[in-house]
């Protein structure tokens, strides 16, 4: 039965649609159970004809629903344009309204702009779309394939193996989810295309192993619509064979396994990606067919396709561009070699935001033990128990991102070495050499000793000294070689440093500084945007404070 | 409490005076005195009397960077070419110190950089010595302009070129000028305290003209204060020129990009807004030497000494 509420909507949607002077006509709106659905021709001066379509609004109209509209417009007639889904769905997505005159009159508009541009001028978006594919399951499993680009081209009609590591077994919604990374590429003969992640994932076990075929052309209908079945893709005898091959050589240790067969193809000049048909061992889509010879058989068989469906896996291109897509710090941070000094609080936040924000080097050095104590406040995790920093801060950083590399510096270079012969010219020029390896460097030791030294030294790495005052009112950031004076002046004369409130663990006598991670994440998140702005070229390296103000943070700068 | 800063001003100038190393300075004024004679000796009448300039022959050095450097007026026609008159003095010099190993000399900018070896006392003398010629026969006398080489790209001119300059009147611009000279000092003093990459000559010319067209007066810190602004506020004027006293032709603004620019009027408005705001800033802008600072007591600042955490612990 059609409620009250509904009937005024269904009067108000009717009402509104008629008033639309490009709905030339309306031949059908009904009121369904759960939808309203209709027919209307649409037509405009650009027009040669009157466009067909159905239409189908739901109950949350004119509200959007898991991010989709709740309207929809069909022509399956219309598939091979830009935007349309297999089943004739115009793919429109449009401005927010909770008014629902007001919301049928954008969509309606949307869609008039969609005939324009896409019917009408067939534009083509510059930017790559991706195939249309409907993921399967293969016994209730999901399958991801995450690859980047490869160090090497790809050509017509070239076959191979896939090697690949398990990143990580999780679920997807209700099943679960396999989800691989693609290691290299193997082609005949021992030719490796390796994919560009970091020496920490490019040196993990391979877990395992796959077919691929790379092509000029998607393996899609309209290079849109990805086949669905196997005849569809038209595979050269050479892969079939591969294939029979293959299955025959794990036929009976790996049975039922699923293996990823890849096919690549161009997107654009330089890229390439790959979808990625799933097959189960003992039911690879071939067949054997006897040869015969003037109709008798000659007792060898020849591979044919068998044309079943296919089961597409998920593929993700994760190179650099692609990861760091939305969001990253600028070319010369991101490309510099960068050492930290220091890795407490301050320092696991730099060197973690820096990994996030796609810097690909960087080094650190610290002698301290982390402890549970230390995780409330710095990027350390409680699941790791008690560990060095620097190993604990590595792993955490390949965690995050596939294209960081890490190493850790010796403790007693700094500890011991450079203090103890800094003075002497001879060990300052070998000082200088293995410093200035590196383009940036972080200090956030807190060691004044060590501020005091490099600031005595002759550099080309551009040195960044940071620091906090108690409960981290302030944060203090300097460039060499402005940074000795400037940091003392700062702490000895202009902030106000109280020293008497702070923390004392039970057991020991260690005071620390009082602040939370919240305190402190924002201080170093202000101060890396600052940073950025410098390198980018935006603003001076002047040295800087920031300090909390009535509720916001200032950037003091000198 | 507060810093007085007309008395932290005074005390940085008293800490940063040449007397304090006097006998640094004797040594210097030894050797420069040395390498004139040389060149005398040797280019007899081709060359006029070898002036002294820099900071030092200008009355604006410091203790912590000075120069004492030597300029060396030839006559028009002792060389074919400026480049010849350049190259003869550095291979003169090189012979007669770099080769008997008494110093490293080296072609600089528009000088030739003779750096002793360090003495006894561990201290390394430099002299610079900037070959220039007169710009028409016997004309220096009454002039004083000299042609100066370019051995690099710098300051807007390029390698292999000269311009005219006048050592003498650089210098009586300046004479004095004691007000002018202290202000000129204390920015030099903040330009290497703060690694400012400013060259000396244009603070200069920005303290001469401040004073010339603008009205600076009061105590110390109210004349810095006074010259900070009018820097602020001119430097971003694209009009704004300031020229060499020994060549009007050159303007040093010429040299600076609108991007300079607006960082040494954003500098000059930090400087001014910091120390506003909390005069302990001044000692970061304006440090005192601690090395000749005779205020200082020893007692240890922010710690009784037990290992509790100073006042200036830092945290990270």
């Amino acid at each position: 039965m059609t409620s009250v509420l509904d009937r005024v909507k269904f009067d108000k949607i009717k009402s509104t649609i008629s008033t639309i002077p490009f709905v030339s006509i309306v031949n059908r709106i009904e009121q369904g159970k759960l939808f309203v659905s209709g027919n209307i021709e649409i037509y405009f001066e650009e027009l040669e004809n009157p466009l067909p379509f159905d239409f189908l609004i739901t109950q949350e109209y004119p509200l959007k629903t898991y991010s989709t509209e709740s309207i929809t417009f069909f022509n399956s007639d219309l598939i091979q344009y830009n935007h349309v889904m297999q089943n004739g769905n115009i793919c429109i997505h449009t401005a927010h309204s909770e008014d629902l005159e007001n919301k049928i009159w954008i969509d309606f508009n949307a869609l008039k702009v969609w005939i324009v541009k896409y019917y009408i001028n067939k534009e083509k978006d510059q930017k790559y779309e991706h195939l249309v594919v409907k993921d399967s399951t293969v016994n209730g499993n999901k399958y991801s394939f995450t690859f980047t680009s490869t160090d090497k081209v790809f050509r017509e009609g070239e076959i191979g193996f896939v090697k690949l590591s398990l990143l990580h077994d999780g679920h997807y919604k209700k099943e679960n989810i396999h989800n691989f990374y693609v290691k290299y590429f193997e082609t005949f003969p021992n030719l490796k295309k390796k994919c560009s992640w970091n020496e920490f994932y490019f040196e993990q076990p391979t877990d395992r192993e796959g077919i691929y075929l790379f092509r000029e052309s998607a393996p899609a209908k309209y290079n849109r619509f990805a086949f669905t079945t196997w005849a569809e893709l038209d595979l050269p005898q050479d892969i079939l064979t591969m294939l029979h091959d293959f299955q025959k050589q794990c036929f009976k240790e790996d049975f039922g396994k699923v293996i990823p067969f890849f096919i690549g193809y161009k997107i654009n000049s330089t890229e390439i990606h790959w979808q990625i048909a799933l097959m189960e061992v003992g039911k690879f889509p071939i067949k054997g067919i006897p040869e015969k010879k003037d109709g008798k058989k000659t007792g060898k068989w020849h591979t044919t396709i068998d044309d079943v469906p296919i089961n597409w896996g998920i593929s993700k291109n994760a190179s650099y561009e692609y990861f760091f897509g939305r969001g990253r710090f600028c070319d010369v941070l991101t490309d510099a070699k960068i050492l930290i000094i220091g890795v407490g609080a301050v320092g696991s936040m730099i060197a973690t935001t820096l990994t996030r924000t796609g810097c690909r080097f960087i080094d650190f050095i610290d002698h301290d033990i982390k402890e549970p104590e230390n995780v409330c406040r710095s990027e350390y995790r409680f699941s790791k128990g008690i560990n060095n920093k620097i190993f604990e801060l590595a792993g955490s950083l390949y965690e995050i991102s596939p294209f960081v590399t890490s190493h850790h510096v010796n403790n007693d270079y700094f500890e011991k070495y450079i203090k103890s012969f800094y003075t002497d010219k001879n060990f300052q020029a070998y000082i200088k050499t293995d410093l200035d390896k590196y383009d940036i460097i972080f200090d956030c030791s807190t060691d004044n000793d060590l501020m005091y030294v490099l600031n005595k030294l002759l550099l080309r790495s551009k040195l960044i000294n940071i620091s906090l005052t108690n409960h981290a009112n302030e944060l203090v950031c300097a460039f060499y070689p402005n940074i000795y004076n400037f940091v003392n002046n700062q702490f000895s004369n202009v902030l106000e440093n109280d020293v008497n409130d702070m923390y004392e663990p039970t057991g020991c006598w260690s005071p620390t500084f009082k602040a939370s991670y919240n305190d402190i994440a924002l201080l170093v998140q202000i101060a890396l945007k600052q940073i950025n702005r410098i390198f980018s070229g935006e603003k001076a390296a002047n040295n800087f404070i920031i300090q909390e103000n009535n509720s916001s943070f200032k950037i003091i700068e000198y | 409490m507060a810093v007085n800063k007309r008395e932290h001003l005074d005390n940085v100038l008293e800490t940063h005076r040449m007397k304090h190393i006097d006998n640094l300075v004797q040594k210097f004024k030894e050797k420069r005195g040395e390498i004139k004679e040389a060149l005398e000796e040797n280019y007899t009448s081709n060359i006029y009397s070898p002036l002294n300039s820099g900071s030092f022959g200008k009355h604006t050095a410091i203790n912590i960077k000075f120069d004492l450097d030597i300029v060396v007026p030839f006559k028009r026609y002792s060389f074919g070419t400026i480049e010849e008159m350049y190259n003869a003095v550095y291979d003169f010099l090189y012979e007669k110190y770099d080769k008997t190993d008494l110093a490293d000399v080296r072609k600089q900018k528009v000088s030739i950089g003779v750096l002793f070896k360090a003495d006894e006392d561990g201290d390394l003398i430099s002299i610079d010595i900037v070959p220039g010629r007169e710009i028409s026969e016997n004309s220096y006398l009454e002039s004083r302009d000299l042609n100066i080489y370019f051995n690099k790209d710098t300051w807007g001119f390029n390698k292999g070129t000269y311009t005219k300059t006048n050592i003498q009147s650089q210098i009586e611009t300046i004479k004095s000028k004691e007000d002018e000279r202290k202000i000129i000092r204390l920015l030099k003093i903040w330009k290497n305290t703060n690694s400012e990459p400013y060259k000396s000559f244009l603070l200069e010319l920005f303290t001469l003209k401040a004073f010339d067209k603008s009205t600076i007066t009061g105590n110390l810190w109210e004349k810095l204060e006074g010259v900070l602004i009018y820097i602020k506020d001119n430097v971003i004027r694209e009009e704004f020129t300031l020229k060499d006293p020994g060549n009007t032709s050159n303007d040093l603004m010429k040299n600076l990009t609108s991007w300079e620019r607006q960082n040494l009027s954003n500098k000059m408005q930090f400087i001014i807004d910091r120390i506003t705001e909390n005069s302990e800033n001044i000692k970061t802008y304006f440090p005192i030497n601690k090395k000749f600072d005779t205020t200082e007591s020893y007692e240890l600042k922010g710690s009784s000494g037990l290992s509790v955490p100073k006042d200036d612990q830092r945290f990270g």
